[in-house]
């Protein structure tokens, strides 16, 4: 079930409602079953594969807990891996490594092949394993308790709000939560409301209206002039962003009207002012998560200074891989990596400026380097193909043309919805405190300022956009 | 608890209220336009009344020249084809013209494809602001999906995403849109390049919604006794076979209704500068073509 679809927004009230109504000690069952539905709507019987993760993982938890030897602790957090990541390496990336290897030695004389498996690749599987593998892990290193209650750790890892493109939530904040009795708060589901209304706004009026260019310019590359691909590639930033912080948004506002805080995923990343802080700006819980089991394990940055840069390159590599099952991921994941380095070793460290001085041209400066070079790292991650991502930044440089404005209307909307969305981030980045339109201390403005968000969902949203980018991860 | 239903219910007055009278804005300056491909939309399902109606897509849009028709048939004639809108929009049309009258022709473009295609079940958005007042195009629209008649009940989501061609078509600025006459838009580029062989369509798993919407254009024709002739008009491509015509073709064989094919025509195929691009005649194109039409509607018009 989408978010952005009609169903989800029968699926909901409904759904919330009754959870407020059933005895809160059988709240669990019911959000569980509910989860399971929202997710069965898809391929019911990819249900299997959640069950699966989730029954490997709290069965190597409790055994880890309750073993003292520490060599069979490992054993059992190794069996839990293997099988968590086992699955997802068959249905996400089998066909990728085995193209890939196999072709490369193909170049080299050597002719062998292996069947590829015609799979459809679950929609979250990347989001529910590493959550699940997560949890394995903080039991394994003491961190947490393993859950007793197989039914709660089932609603951990399924719970429906942020169970298909997340956030990825750790089990130390969101475990205890389902244990706790959620009585109604008034202030929370507002905040709920406010932010699902904003989620779709990103969604469908930005994301979904900046498609409709971005994907008929990288369709077909190789037609389209310099500018054009500039201006489809900063598009495409926007693009992204809206629309995962979008689902983020409405996961979270969700949760919110149930009483559940889910962790923030997104903090106006193109307001970062180097590399390193819009990835602490960007898909916070996948890069937290990054962080806590990749990077720190590698040794952080408690090593010399090449491994450290290794370390950041191997994270990033990673990351890219996460993303999906192709070079042009990978290739994206290792140029973000790569700025890291490059950064640190330039000793580039902008640090955030107080109030009353950010609006210099240095800060602008690097606000506006800081956008470059992620929006180009987009290419790769938007191209369909490496062979495309060439064409795009070769097209960039030497292609002369004017610009394909497509039509006339739908890129006015893009305009005025990039413009809207900029000004609600600018004014939440430097007046967090202040208190105009969506933050008025009257409500009658609070409420007009929502109600025409949602008048311009109605007027310039596009309702056929689909699903969101990031379920294919 | 009841603070917040309270509150959400004010704010649900409040969008309604919004959505009720910017919607009602919205209908009054759609209908209001005297140009554009969403005054021709109207004029097509409310106010045709011409003996010849042409029904298609852009290339019917763009092909059939409306003094051709009209001089050498001495009839009054009119285009209704639509940008990137096949058999359902085209099916829609059809059920409000009969509504009201029968022509004495309809000339059917075919293009596009007969297998499943999200793209065609979206672009019915075109027909949405017709939806309240025009039930016979309901079953059509809701093709799109079942829960149309709930989202119909919004004011601003019949015109979802067109205020800005409604701005235009109500601001009237001279030269922002290319003048129609009575539905044809002629087309002034030149094609240059040489032709090339595209690919082959084979036999694919047709969407049974397009079929049965298919034959009921024809079917609405044979029992409203109106003379129909099936065309496909002229690109500028090579192609060893295409299962869509070839589909079309059938259909049309069923149900006996004259079908003739000018993708192959020589007279076409050897000229690019009779085109505006590799699907499209330009002006001098369409009238060439036209004429040929006129043509076969002579000899159809003769054997009845």
């Amino acid at each position: 079930m989408l978010f952005n679809s009609f169903e989800f927004l029968l699926f909901f009230p409904i759904v919330a409602i009754l959870y407020y109504l059933i005895t809160p000690k059988y709240r669990w069952v019911f959000l569980l079953v509910a989860s399971y539905y929202f997710y069965m709507n898809w391929q019911p019987i990819y249900a299997i594969l959640i069950f699966t993760s989730t029954l490997v993982t709290y069965l190597c938890a409790l055994k880890i807990d309750s073993t003292p030897v520490q060599s069979r602790k490992k054993a059992y957090l190794t069996a839990s891996l293997i099988i968590n990541l086992g699955i997802l390496f068959l249905f996400k990336y089998y066909n990728f490594f085995n193209d890939s290897i196999f072709g490369l030695l193909n170049d080299w004389g050597i002719r062998m092949t292996l069947p590829n498996f015609d799979l459809l690749l679950p929609v979250g599987i990347s989001f529910y394993t590493f959550q699940a593998v997560g949890y394995t892990i903080d039991v394994y290193r003491g961190d947490i308790k393993s859950e007793k209650h197989f039914g709660i750790y089932a609603l951990f890892v399924s719970f429906f709000p942020q169970l298909v493109a997340g956030p990825i939530e750790r089990a130390v904040n969101l475990l205890p939560q389902f244990k706790e009795t959620k009585i109604f708060n008034y202030q929370q589901a507002v905040q709920g409301i406010k932010l699902m209304i904003w989620g779709y706004f990103m969604k469908i009026v930005v994301a979904d209206r900046l498609a409709i260019y971005v994907n008929s310019v990288y369709g077909a590359p190789e037609y389209h002039s310099a500018i054009t691909l500039i201006i489809a590639t900063i598009f495409f930033a926007f693009q992204i962003y809206c629309d995962f912080a979008g689902y983020s948004n409405i996961a979270i506002g969700c949760a919110k009207i149930m009483g559940f805080d889910l962790m923030t995923n997104f903090r106006r990343p193109y307001f970062a002012q180097s590399c390193a802080e819009f990835w602490s700006r960007w898909h916070i819980s996948l890069s937290t998560w990054f962080k806590d089991y990749v990077y720190i394990p590698l040794g952080g940055n408690r090593v010399g200074t090449s491994k450290n840069y290794r370390n950041i390159l191997i994270t990033f590599l990673v990351s890219g891989l996460w993303h999906g099952a192709n070079w042009t991921y990978v290739i994206w994941g290792g140029l973000n990596g790569l700025y890291q380095v490059i950064f640190k070793i330039l000793g580039i460290s902008p640090k955030r400026k107080k109030e009353g001085s950010r609006f210099n041209l240095v800060y602008i400066g690097n606000l506006l380097l800081t956008f470059i070079l992620i929006s180009f790292s987009w290419i790769f991650f938007r191209a369909n193909s490496l062979s495309d991502a060439i064409t795009v930044i070769e097209r960039m440089v030497t292609a002369p043309g004017g610009l394909f404005i497509g039509e006339k209307s739908s890129f006015a909307y893009s305009l005025f919805a990039i413009i809207v969305l900029m000004l609600k981030d600018a004014y939440d980045e430097f007046y967090p405190d202040g208190n105009l339109f969506f933050t008025s201390k009257v409500r009658t403005i609070r409420y007009l300022s929502y109600s025409i968000i949602i008048v311009i969902i109605l007027l310039l949203g596009v309702f056929d956009g689909g699903q969101f980018i990031y379920f294919q991860f | 608890m009841k603070k917040f239903v309270l509150h959400c219910i004010i704010g649900l007055i409040i969008v309604f209220i919004l959505d009720f009278g910017i919607g009602k804005g919205l209908e009054y300056f759609y209908f209001k336009q005297t140009s554009g491909f969403q005054h021709r939309t109207t004029y097509s399902i409310e106010h045709t009344n011409e003996d010849i109606l042409v029904f298609g897509s852009s290339r019917a849009n763009h092909h059939y020249k409306t003094d051709v028709f009209e001089k050498k048939l001495n009839s009054t004639f009119y285009n209704t084809g639509r940008d990137g809108n096949f058999i359902f929009y085209q099916t829609a049309i059809l059920r409000s013209v009969l509504k009201r009258y029968k022509p004495k022709l309809i000339l059917y473009d075919f293009a596009g494809k007969f297998s499943y295609d999200e793209g065609d079940y979206d672009r019915l958005s075109s027909l949405l602001p017709y939806y309240k007042h025009h039930p016979e195009i309901r079953n059509i629209v809701d093709l799109r999906s079942p829960y149309e008649p709930f989202k119909n009940v919004s004011g601003i989501y019949p015109y979802n995403s067109t205020i800005g061609n409604i701005v235009i078509g109500n601001v009237n600025i001279e030269g922002m849109r290319t003048k129609a006459n009575k539905g044809y838009v002629p087309l002034f580029g030149e094609w240059k390049d040489p032709i090339a062989l595209h690919d082959t369509v084979k036999p694919y798993e047709a969407d049974e919604n397009k079929i049965t919407v298919f034959k009921e254009f024809l079917d609405l024709c044979k029992q409203n006794k109106i003379p129909m002739i099936v065309v496909v008009s002229p690109i500028f491509y090579n192609y060893e076979s295409d299962y869509s015509i070839a589909l079309c073709k059938k259909l049309c064989d069923e149900e006996k209704v004259p079908f003739f094919d000018f993708t192959r025509n020589t007279d076409f195929l050897k000229a690019p500068y009779l085109f505006d691009d590799i699907s499209h005649l330009n002006d001098d194109g369409a009238t060439l073509f036209s004429d040929k039409v006129v043509d076969l509607v002579k000899g159809k018009l003769k054997n009845q």
